[in-house]
């Protein structure tokens, strides 16, 4: 093949000094480097400015791009000037200090604490900043007479660490439920460590210690024990105590059953002096029941999961009232009320259009790709974007929109429940049965003997205690989630793996999902010859931008087969013009590919603007119609999938590229699906008795998302709003999707091993307890050992699979 | 036996020492965030803001919950 060394593409590999995108042709160079864009230039910016260029030394390229930025809407914080939304962030305001948290997403690295704790820097009325990564806040303690927190969260905005700010959730930054777990596992750590070295002598002489040092170290082991229980075990007991009032059965019912019989019979046995107790199980137990809960609690809580229609809308607009404009939050707007929108920014509540015409994007409802044209009169619905500048009258109240109506589905409002909980609270009522049905059944086998038939019957009580869901469960789901999590698979809770364990039907949404990013395809070429499509190919592969390598790697170009029009000679004059389009001359013939404006400038011909792009090559004129693409290895994941489940997948875009998702779902699909369709396919396939899930992003998705068994949400960007949902993970992640629905069946069967092995040991112990051969001894080996197994077993299982099958 | 007891009282001394401390430290937060500070010790001191009395920095910070 001639000269095919010089039609190699020609790619600009540089990438932006700020955040390490690559940047396009056209990109801002400066003295210092180039940038990707305006955004990362202009907090590089800042920074050299305030001398803090060190920022750069921490990390390569450590910024957040600023690319994508959702709204540059210099107003978009002015709501916090309200104090009710404000309140949302203050932590305290004594009216001469103050201290608010900021919800960060876009923290990531050392750079970023570096640069956020010299906050002072930017914003003289602010004194400390102190940044929470694990949790991605920012405490700002600052002097409410010289700042105020919407100009912390505009300086914070001008960095590149755009705030959120939810109306809905209040950041809190140290659960106190963690706290408290953790008081609960020292207390308990501190009694156990003690109780065993007043333990060990007693085991190891074989008979009471002498000197009266026994009933001493009774002593001592009772007062270690009393603040385990009133301590260590309290939720237990508090927990079961609910679940008999309620009469409703909670796994923490045979738990604290065994807990208060195993502290009661110490007890008894230690003050008759008929033995030693068994204070060391007791505190044993409660010591490993409080690690497996602490797996359990280990939740991402820097993600929010429970996002309503409202984190979608901005939080204030512009009014247009008599004589002048004011910045409304939009709970505040009332019907009748004029407000103006710049290009890009999101309808806050539905309304009627007054200019003459204008476009609005909906791809975030509906899927559809292509913005809606609008002429006067017309309905507007809230979450809509203004892609271009709009005037509107509001035509109902923000939380009557039609967009808010989706959540008034029962099905938002409803605790979502998993396979794991109901499972665990019917195991619990069965395991409550047999454990006090045993019991009844060795106290009347012992029956004459009343001392001996207690003992009996407590210590299988005391035995038969539900370890294996207890600890195995959450051991091995909680690892699950944390190493799914450390691969950017974030669950909402460990619950989840179980889930999705079982699913059988995936669904799929296309747009944002399968498809997303900026790389598109070519789906349908119109008027041009094999020589012209040779040409245009030729040029397209000097170009980097999207459109350029939608046609160099379009086979309908020929991108796969020999060239179309052959010939060494490179192109020349090559001149790329950002947002318009590219030309060059190969071989005498002048080549442009590009908007309609950019062609009928180069060809002399008008074009009009319709969504497609246009190829001039020569006397030629043609044009091709582009998609968004599908994401890399996307595909072939979900051939994958295919092989073990059903897939389908549903869009809220027209029909028209049906043909190109045939090969993958073949006749599984449905196009021009309302969220209303979607939510009513999903529940549908419920109702067959299917395990649904389903994988979106937008808000067409939402109440699917929140039907199916499983919702996982796909987000190119963390600080996105995605709606409610189970998972989290990145577009990229979407290609590992086999991957991790075969980890999460491994996970299924880690915890059935974990049930085994426990039902062994819990067989050992109850022919001990029945044979009425309980040695405080026999217990004091028993529980922890069985524990300890549980939990090596389980975790390193966990961590083994996760290894072997998913990407690092 | 004298000798024992006086051990005892005293082991349990430091070791009820060493609970509160723990106690202590997770009341006031040290526990809350265990990634940051990680990060924080390897960067350059970098001073402090101007007038930043550092009552006001932390008076608030450790109130409990």
């Amino acid at each position: 093949m001639p000269g095919t060394a010089t039609l190699d593409p020609v790619r600009t590999d540089v990438c932006c000094l700020h955040c390490g995108e690559p940047c396009d042709a056209g990109a801002p160079v400066t003295v210092q480097g180039t940038f990707c864009c305006d955004g990362c230039r202009a907090v590089f910016d800042i920074l050299e400015a305030h001398q803090l260029g060190a920022f750069y030394l921490c990390d390569v390229a450590p910024g957040v791009s600023q690319r994508s930025r959702r709204s540059p809407d210099a107003l978009r914080f002015a709501a916090l000037d309200d104090p009710a939304v404000a309140a949302h962030l203050i932590d305290f305001d004594d009216g001469r200090s103050a201290r608010a948290t900021f919800a960060i997403p876009s923290l990531h690295c050392a750079s970023c604490v570096w640069l956020l704790e010299q906050f002072w820097r930017f914003d003289p009325g602010t004194s400390r900043a102190e940044v929470d990564l694990q949790h991605r806040t920012l405490r700002v303690n600052y002097r409410p007479t010289e700042t105020s927190p919407r100009r912390i969260a505009e300086r914070l905005a001008a960095l590149g660490y755009e705030p959120e700010i939810s109306p809905e959730h209040r950041v809190d930054r140290a659960p106190a439920g963690r706290r408290r777990l953790y008081v609960q596992i020292g207390v308990a750590g501190f009694a156990l460590g003690n109780i065993m070295l007043f333990s060990i002598p007693r085991y190891l002489s074989g008979a009471p210690l002498e000197h009266g040092f026994q009933p001493l170290f009774h002593l001592v082991t009772i007062a270690l024990s009393i603040p385990v229980l009133l301590v260590s075990a309290a939720d237990y007991f508090r927990v079961a105590w609910l679940a008999v009032r309620h009469r409703t059965m909670a796994l923490e019912v045979p738990v604290a059953l065994g807990l208060a019989v195993l502290f009661l019979r110490s007890l008894a046995d230690i003050a008759s002096g008929r033995g030693d107790g068994f204070m060391d199980s007791f505190v044993g137990l409660v010591f490993f029941l409080l690690l497996g809960r602490l797996f359990q609690q280990k939740v991402f809580d820097s993600l929010a999961f429970d996002r309503t229609f409202r984190s979608f809308l901005p939080l204030s607009v512009r009014v247009e009232r008599p004589g002048h404009a004011e910045v409304v939050p939009i709970e505040q707007l009332e019907p009748g009320d004029r407000i103006s929108l710049r290009r890009g920014e999101i309808v806050p509540a539905d309304a009627r259009l007054l200019d003459e015409s204008g476009r609005v994007d909906y791809a975030f409802l509906t899927g559809e790709q292509a913005p809606v044209a609008t002429r006067r009169g017309d309905t507007v619905r809230a979450g809509g974007r203004a892609a271009t500048a709009l005037r509107l009258a509001v035509l109902r109240p923000v939380s009557h929109s039609l967009l808010a109506s989706l959540w008034n589905n029962p099905l938002f409002h409803r605790p979502r429940t998993h396979r794991l909980t109901t499972l665990a609270s019917s195991f619990g009522g069965w395991f409550t049965l047999a454990a006090t049905g045993l019991a009844a059944a060795g106290a009347i086998a012992w029956w004459p003997d009343a001392a001996a038939s207690a003992t009996v019957a407590t210590a299988v009580l005391i035995v038969a205690c539900p370890c294996a869901l207890t600890l195995s469960a959450p051991v091995t789901l909680g690892t699950a989630m944390g190493l799914l999590g450390r691969r950017g698979i974030f669950l909402r809770q460990a619950a989840v793996v179980l889930d999705l364990s079982e699913i059988d039907l995936v669904v799929f949404d296309k747009t944002g999902t399968l498809t997303g990013g900026r790389a598109r395809r070519v789906i349908e070429v119109g008027g041009l010859t094999r020589q012209a499509r040779g040409l245009a190919l030729r040029l397209a592969r000097e170009s980097a931008h999207p459109v350029s390598r939608a046609i160099a790697d379009s086979p309908m170009f020929g991108a796969d087969g020999a060239p179309l029009a052959p010939g060494d000679e490179a192109c020349a004059e090559v001149e790329e013009i950002p947002g318009r389009g590219v030309r060059g001359t190969i071989e005498g013939t002048r080549v442009a590919v590009g908007s309609a404006a950019f062609v009928s400038d180069v060809t002399g011909r008008t074009l009009t603007a319709d969504g497609r792009t246009w190829v001039a090559a020569g006397e030629e004129l043609g044009w091709v119609r582009l998609a968004a693409a599908p994401r890399a290895g996307v595909e072939a994941a979900t051939a994958t999938v295919a092989k073990t489940s059903a897939i389908w997948l549903l869009s809220g875009d027209h029909a028209g590229e049906r043909t190109l998702w045939d090969r993958l779902f073949g006749s599984a699909m449905r196009f021009d699906q309302s969220p209303d369709d979607k939510l009513a396919f999903v529940t549908r396939q419920q109702a067959a008795g299917r395990r649904v899930l389903m994988v979106g992003d937008g808000l067409n998705d939402a109440g699917a998302l929140a039907a199916a068994d499983v919702g996982l949400a796909v987000s190119d960007d963390t600080a996105c709003v995605v709606p409610a949902c189970d998972g989290l993970m990145a577009g990229s992640r979407l290609q590992h999707l086999p991957a991790i629905l075969q980890f999460a069946r491994r996970a299924r069967l880690i915890v059935l091993a974990g049930f085994a092995v426990s039902i062994v040991y819990n067989a050992v112990g109850l022919t001990y307890a029945l044979s009425g051969h309980l040695t405080p001894l026999a217990s004091a080996v028993l529980m922890p050992v069985s524990s300890i197994t549980i939990i090596a077993l389980s975790s390193g299982l966990v961590r083994f699979s996760a290894r072997r099958m998913l990407p690092a | 036996m004298s000798v024992m007891v006086l051990l005892l009282l005293a082991g349990g001394a430091v070791a009820t020492g060493f609970l509160l401390a723990f106690v202590w430290a997770v009341r006031t937060g040290q526990f809350d965030d265990t990634c940051t500070p990680a990060v924080r010790i390897l960067l350059e001191d970098t001073g402090r803001p101007p007038q930043a009395s550092s009552a006001e920095g932390t008076s608030h910070d450790h109130r409990s919950r």
